[in-house]
């Protein structure tokens, strides 16, 4: 004779395979999606290095300016002169920046005075940053050059300006820069499971009620703590499922970019994909609980949707919380769910090492709040008022 | 056999049931017959269990339902009120669902089903999908379901509300068929002639309390009525009503 909960786990799991709905979502909320917009991020970081990489800077006046010409063209920049209407075509969005050189530069700048030129962006246009920095860049580097050279035609050493050599030493491997992209893997991680639960967990509760399966289901000579573990079974293994689903399917975009110059930033691979199943199994056993739990009081599928819904936006707020509040790892974090999750994917992502106390924190108190959550909807489902009361 | 004394339950302050007290012997129809609201449900639902009486005890078969609630579940068939239908999985899938809830192994479940599409004349349907299926074929998967374990006590909550006259008289065969397989069924009605026409024994409950049982003639006596209406009628109060 088979266990109770193994007979009412291999029918949710049946009956929620049949449901077209559930097909669908999963399969475009989930899995599609994330992969996709993973593509369309690398895409915009990618064109973000082209324009970088390439030294190119736009003037107006260039003719003013014969000395800082010389000097960029010995740098093997390319010099492009600007429209006539190049502030309003800043604005649109259409330039990225401008070097403007008044009529008055080269007579000023030969005689020693100050001599201006006016570098004209909208810092409003993140994607602007990298070509602003360039000519910045190219500014100071021809200052230096000039003023050098004029310290040394009067005998002082250029060495006196600058009496502290600066140099860069960046600990950032190409990965972490590559961490904020796959952010947006740690962020579908955690919603997938939500996503993935929430059919089977309002159908076996709220769906149960308005379908008036529920009270000849539970006239079954079952302990209800069965019935509802097989019920908690199911959603978390469908939750898992979808989770894995979209974890492969993120995995599968990051090898479209293996070849290309993007492989350092998108390194997704088997052993980040086997790291974030660790993370995210034991996190969809309580995300299915309480979507569980909250459905058992909706009246109708509908109403049970909207709870659902709430829990989500309340889940997807926190990964925003830690990125804009600028928390630091601490260990109360793990064992705060979501947060716990969401610190140590982010690891993973970054590259960074994690003990086994990192992965055993968040999952133990994961898997303590879905007990939890199983031992409630149990309670809930032997009081009449929410069997028969809310008809 | 199922036998209910001094039950009553109060829910959220109103009294469903005051007093009711029967005793509905196997090898019997019992029909518990009263007005809409006068506690039928309420009280089918203490027997099985469903619902924890404020006082009074139910036995099934002599199992006291507050101390082995599981048990008396076992040997109780329910057909209740909400009879809701998976509507994905095929009827003969909700019948083994429920089969396999009761502890039947497959080989029980399949000859059980077998003979339940013998009974209630659905083997057609039995493969079919129960989203599109019509308010009597509904009722017989529903029906199929509640009798998939054999119980030897049937209990049917209004079971023909809903039903079109060729499903009720289908559905009237059946329970007929229960008793002659020597089976204790309990059904609840508000229709009196549904009840006369088919029990042995009717209980007729009014505001929560048995007011009168007995056989058919035993009523008509104790009312001094000639018909069973005007002794419905004046039994249950509706007079006073009026």
């Amino acid at each position: 004779m088979r266990p109770a909960w193994l007979v009412v786990l291999l029918k949710e799991l049946r009956d929620a395979l049949r449901d077209r709905r559930t097909a669908l979502m999963v399969l475009v909320a989930s899995i599609l999606t994330g992969p996709v917009t993973l593509i369309l991020v690398a895409q915009f970081v990618s064109s973000l290095e082209e324009k970088a990489s390439t030294l190119k800077v736009r003037m107006v006046g260039q003719e003013f300016a014969p000395a800082l010409v010389n000097f960029l063209k010995r740098s093997d920049v390319e010099i492009e002169a600007a429209p006539p209407d190049y502030e309003a075509r800043v604005k649109e969005g259409r330039l990225d920046a401008v070097i403007v050189v008044p009529r008055a530069f080269e007579e000023r700048y030969l005689a020693g005075d100050d001599a201006k030129v006016e570098i004209v962006y909208d810092d409003s246009r993140t994607d602007s940053g990298p070509a602003i920095r360039q000519a910045e860049r190219l500014l100071r580097a021809f200052n230096r050059e000039t003023g050098m050279l004029r310290m040394m035609a009067r005998g002082v050493s250029p060495d006196l300006t600058e009496p502290v050599k600066v140099q860069h030493v960046n600990t950032a491997t190409p990965r972490q820069k590559g961490a904020v992209l796959l952010f947006l893997i740690s962020m579908f991680a955690i919603l997938s499971p939500l996503l993935g639960g929430m059919t089977i967990a309002i159908d076996s509760t709220a769906g149960e009620r308005e379908r008036g399966s529920l009270e000849p289901l539970l006239a079954n000579p079952v302990p209800i703590r069965q019935v509802v573990l097989g019920k908690w079974l199911a959603a978390w293994a469908f939750a898992s499922c979808v989770a894995i689903l979209t974890l492969g399917g993120f995995v599968m975009a990051a090898s479209l970019y293996a070849q290309k110059r993007l492989a350092s930033l998108m390194a997704f691979g088997a052993p980040e994909f086997f790291q974030f199943v660790a993370i995210v199994v034991p996190f969809a056993a309580m995300t299915s609980a309480i979507q569980m739990l909250i459905c058992t009081y909706g009246r109708s599928y509908r109403e049970a949707q909207t709870y659902v819904s709430y829990l989500a936006t309340v889940v997807s707020f926190v990964p925003l919380v830690v990125m804009f509040s600028g928390l630091k790892d601490a260990f109360w974090q793990l064992a705060v769910p979501v947060l716990g999750q969401q610190m140590v994917l982010s690891r993973v992502v970054r590259g960074d090492p994690f003990t086994f106390t990192d992965w055993a924190v968040p999952s133990a108190v994961a898997l303590a709040v879905a007990a939890a959550g199983v031992a409630l909807v149990t309670r809930l489902l032997h009081e009449e008022r929410i069997v028969f009361g809310r008809g | 056999m199922i036998e209910a004394r001094d039950l009553a339950k109060r829910f959220e302050g109103v009294d469903a049931v005051r007093d009711v007290s029967f005793v509905a012997p196997d090898g019997a129809i019992t029909g518990l017959l009263g007005p809409n609201g006068a506690g039928k449900t309420t009280t089918l639902r203490m027997i099985s269990t469903l619902v924890v009486p404020t006082q009074g005890c139910a036995r099934v078969d002599g199992l006291d339902g507050k101390a082995d609630p599981l048990a008396v579940r076992a040997r109780i068939g329910m057909l209740s009120d909400a009879r809701g239908l998976y509507g994905r999985l095929t009827a003969r899938e909700n019948i083994a669902y429920y089969g396999a809830l009761r502890g039947l192994e497959p080989a029980q479940v399949d000859a059980a089903i077998n003979r339940l599409a013998e009974m209630l004349d659905m083997g057609a349907l039995m493969s079919r999908r129960t989203d599109g299926f019509s308010q009597g074929e509904r009722m017989k998967v529903a029906i199929a379901r509640t009798l998939v374990h054999d119980p030897p006590n049937v209990m049917l909550d209004e079971p023909s509300n809903g039903l079109d006259v060729m499903t009720t008289r289908n559905l009237r065969e059946v329970i007929k068929r229960l008793r002659e397989a020597g089976k204790c069924v309990l059904f609840s009605s508000h229709v009196m002639q549904e009840v006369s026409a088919l029990c042995d024994n009717i209980v007729i409950v009014a505001r929560g309390a048995v007011v009168a049982s007995g056989s058919a003639p035993e009523l008509l006596a104790a009312s001094g009525c000639t018909n069973l209406e005007d002794a419905f009628v004046r039994l249950t109060g509706a007079e006073d009503a009026a």
